[in-house]
């Protein structure tokens, strides 16, 4: 589903140049719950960052299903962010003015489905991650994990390929974090959703089905 | 395209409703006093054109004023000429004057001036001077040793004014009065005016049967003045008055002012434009930093928005939105506090010296404004959310 082809990402700070990622090569299948681990500054994220089109690689080819997404212009990047992926980012990343619900289905009215079709989806989603009592919740009448899972259905709203996933557990306490974790041990096994999760605790290796070890840019 | 103005739509709406109510009202309340100074000076010099331009028609020469040709002192035949006038329909009336330079002597003063000569009845329909006598009384038909004085004529006498008027004459006073000719007369004081026009105060008026006897004319005039129903008229009237046959100089109320009232208002014009170009100035910085401070603050959100897959275009027609809606709450109560300024200024007018003015403001005066406002606020509104969602993503979320 996603073949990564000699993948650097170089960032030029002044006159120095960090290398990121420094040729890295994989393949990810449909279907699979990958986590990437791997010690600070070793280029998860980065990686992460390139797989879901938030990034431009310096050099390398990042198919998926087929598609050369790198040589995407911004425009279809970001028709492709919001039709074939999903984000869940590692702090509390939901729009402070929409309730939950808004949240939730802003992406598919992106899309341009009937506002009704968004607010009915957004419901069964909202539903499904165990906040379906917490519809017209701000961001401030929501808990960490509460936000995270809002975040968690927003990604699935639009039915994404591939849900991306940066330290999602990262703020959370261990019990929020299990929640998190199961929901999408849950996703994966029920509907087959593609997961990439970046994480550096050892203990979320278990819902994986494959870890990816990162050193120094490279697997 | 549809799609993407309806979720811009959507964030705005959620924006202004789940915002900072304080810095919305603030918003607006800037906006508002910007449209009102937009419109208000402007207003104020129009209200002075009209004026103006009232007093001349109301004091100083009618509508339409023919005067002799350039080779002659006097129109002979002036009953004639005001009969064939007051004929035509639209035509509410005539006066004809006589002119001349004079001076006038009281208690060894002396001041320089002239003398108009005015059928008194005639004149009442034509002008509004006679409305500003605020001493004595207005001139009888067959009064021939009476006349009135303008104020700058007669001074006050609890003023101390120089040599510039007669030092205080009162109603009843009797003054010498040296005609251009050489003729002296002396005359009672019958009344006194006053009117907040430009020159009239320097004038003094007796009757046309005295003047033509000073003068030693008949059925003559130095002017005839021609009052007409409607204004904006003037130019069909002097085609109208060529086919009559008169002959004379015949000028339009525009004319007769040479143009004075026009020079005026366009030294206000370049006045006007400078405030306007200010407030627009004003409106473009506040809208800048609001929707700038406001941006930077969401910085990180409108980094999530993209990266959840929400277009740039989208995110920036969020702030227009939000701008658009500013903008327009702002004209709104901009137009409101505007009407309760005028309210209370046509109740109580600006006191100016050349008289009451009372601000005038035109529609399309009013639509320009709020055209350039909303125009302006909108450049203003775009540049910084362009600024912003043109950012990077992950530098926008992480910094």
């Amino acid at each position: 589903m996603i073949t990564i082809t000699n993948l650097t990402r170089t960032y030029v700070m002044g006159t120095v140049h960090v290398h990121a990622l420094k040729g890295i090569s994989l393949k990810i299948n449909k279907g699979e719950f990958i986590s990437i681990m791997g010690a600070s500054g070793s280029g998860k994220s980065t990686l992460l960052h390139q797989l879901g089109l938030l990034d431009i690689p310096t050099q390398g080819e990042i198919l998926i299903d087929g598609k050369d997404v790198s040589k995407l212009s911004e425009k279809e990047r970001s028709l492709f962010r919001l039709t074939q992926l999903g984000y869940v980012f590692q702090e509390y990343a939901i729009i402070s003015e929409l309730t939950a619900l808004e949240n939730v289905y802003l992406p598919m009215l992106m899309t341009g489905r009937k506002k009704q079709d968004c607010i009915n989806t957004g419901i069964d989603i909202l539903n499904k991650v165990g906040l379906g009592d917490r519809l017209d919740h701000l961001q401030h009448e929501l808990s960490g994990g509460q936000q995270q899972r809002v975040a968690v259905a927003r990604a699935l709203v639009n039915k994404p390929k591939i849900l991306f996933a940066d330290e999602p557990c990262a703020n959370l306490d261990s019990s929020s974090s299990r929640q998190i974790l199961e929901l999408f041990k849950k996703l994966n096994k029920e509907l087959k959703q593609t997961i990439v999760m970046v994480t550096h605790e050892d203990w979320h290796m278990e819902y994986s089905d494959r870890v990816i070890h990162l050193k120094d840019g490279l697997i | 395209m549809f799609n993407d103005l309806k979720v811009s739509f959507f964030l705005a709406c959620k924006s202004i409703q789940r915002g900072n109510k304080g810095t919305s009202i603030l918003t607006v309340l800037i906006i508002s006093l910007i449209f009102v100074n937009l419109i208000f000076f402007p207003s104020v010099v129009e209200g002075v054109e009209e004026t103006l331009i009232r007093q001349s028609i109301e004091h100083v020469c009618g509508n339409v004023v023919i005067e002799p040709k350039d080779d002659q002192r006097y129109i002979d035949n002036a009953d004639s000429i005001e009969k064939k006038i007051n004929k035509l329909p639209g035509v509410v009336g005539t006066s004809s004057r006589y002119m001349t330079g004079a001076t006038f002597f009281y208690n060894n003063k002396l001041k320089s001036g002239s003398v108009h000569s005015i059928d008194p009845s005639d004149e009442e329909v034509v002008t509004k001077f006679h409305s500003g006598l605020i001493a004595g009384e207005y001139l009888g038909k067959e009064n021939t040793n009476e006349i009135l004085l303008g104020i700058d004529i007669t001074g006050k006498e609890d003023e101390v004014t120089g040599d510039s008027d007669l030092g205080g004459v009162q109603v009843g006073d009797k003054i010498d009065v040296t005609f251009s000719n050489g003729i002296i007369r002396k005359y009672r004081v019958k009344g006194i005016f006053d009117i907040s026009s430009i020159n009239i105060n320097r004038y003094a008026f007796i009757t046309e049967k005295e003047m033509e006897s000073v003068l030693g004319v008949e059925n003559q005039a130095s002017e005839i003045l021609v009052k007409l129903s409607q204004r904006g008229t003037e130019e069909e009237y002097r085609t109208n008055f060529v086919e009559l046959g008169i002959s004379e100089d015949v000028k339009t109320w525009e004319e007769k002012t040479a143009g004075k009232i026009g020079s005026l208002v366009n030294s206000f014009s370049l006045l006007t434009v400078i405030s306007t170009v200010i407030s627009l100035i004003m409106a473009v910085v506040v809208i800048f930093i609001i929707i700038y401070i406001n941006t930077v603050n969401k910085k990180r959100q409108i980094g999530i928005l993209k990266a959840i897959g929400i277009e740039q275009n989208v995110i920036i027609n969020s702030y227009v939105i939000q701008v658009l809606f500013y903008c327009f709450c702002g004209i709104a109560v901009g137009l409101l506090l505007f009407g309760i300024i005028t309210s209370y200024l046509s109740v109580n007018p600006i006191r100016f010296p050349l008289g009451y003015v009372e601000p005038m403001v035109e529609q399309v005066l009013i639509l320009q404004n709020i055209i350039s406002l909303i125009v302006f606020s909108l450049i203003a509104g775009f540049i910084p959310a362009w600024r912003t969602a043109n950012e990077n993503i992950l530098k926008a979320i992480w910094g």
